[in-house]
């Protein structure tokens, strides 16, 4: 992918994050609500909606992250293309692996 | 301007590491990106830990319980204040990246007539505008934090 369309997506999932990780902060940090206990994580485990929310701050997150994380590493260090490939496979796998082990957890505590 | 494609992406980063600590002649934009880059980097590392804590549902209510009651200490919730004021940082920063690198803060174009206005001025009242808006909500934060 080229890397205009790269940085496109990193500033599409800025935004989205502006919006879902800013209403995750605000309702994990300053809602009154006990949201560590474990009634509370297993009501929003076993709903739909909050499934949903959390898998999209995790891929949104996790894009904008590595993506991130990739753009320093490329200001920093001259690197030749093919090992640019070789980081963006491991930063892919790295991704895919982080993402498939977040969702599995609210799955698995059910 | 040089596009930055794959056969020309290692453009010369002049200030390189140090330029981290000092930015020497681009002043606040610079330090502004440094610090972008260490919220951004000290978020990455919080969702690494924030994972493996959420891990610890996997063994039951008795564990959560047990790793619940570690971050109910004082040096932990500095800890969960600096990740909210590194959000705050990086978010509205992130809005003048995005607003500036696609040229809506710059102004019109005008005649080069004495005495000039550059696009840099024009970008350094909106950068004001935001570090003030992010102090602001720091600050508030904070407060509610605290209460």
């Amino acid at each position: 992918m080229k890397e205009t369309r790269l940085k496109i997506l990193q500033y599409v999932s800025g935004i989205a994050l502006f919006v879902i990780a800013g209403g995750h902060m605000l309702y994990s940090h300053f809602s009154n609500s006990d949201i560590t206990s474990w009634s509370s994580i297993a009501d929003r485990a076993a709903s739909n909606w909050w499934l949903v929310f959390y898998v999209l701050l995790l891929i949104f997150g996790l894009y904008h992250g590595l993506h991130g994380l990739r753009t320093i590493i490329l200001e920093y260090f001259s690197i030749s293309d093919s090992s640019v490939k070789v980081l963006d496979y491991i930063f892919v796998i790295a991704g895919l692996a982080i993402l498939g082990y977040g969702t599995y957890i609210p799955v698995e505590a059910l | 301007m040089q596009a930055i494609d794959s056969k020309n992406r290692h453009l010369p980063n002049r200030l390189g590491i140090k330029g981290w600590v000092w930015a020497g002649r681009y002043t606040w934009e610079r330090y502004l990106y440094t610090l972008h880059r260490l919220t951004g980097l000290g978020l990455l590392l919080f969702i690494t830990i924030h994972l493996c804590i959420n891990g610890a549902r996997i063994g039951g209510e008795s564990t959560w319980a047990d790793v619940m009651d570690i971050f109910e200490t004082p040096a932990f919730k500095v800890g969960e204040y600096l990740v909210i004021a590194a959000f705050i940082f990086h978010a509205i920063n992130g809005g003048r990246l995005i607003l500036q690198h696609l040229a809506y803060t710059l102004g019109k174009p005008k005649a080069p007539v004495y005495p000039y206005v550059d696009a840099m001025r024009q970008k350094r009242r909106f950068m004001w505008a935001v570090l003030f808006v992010i102090v602001v909500l720091a600050i508030y934060s904070l407060v509610l934090f605290v209460i």
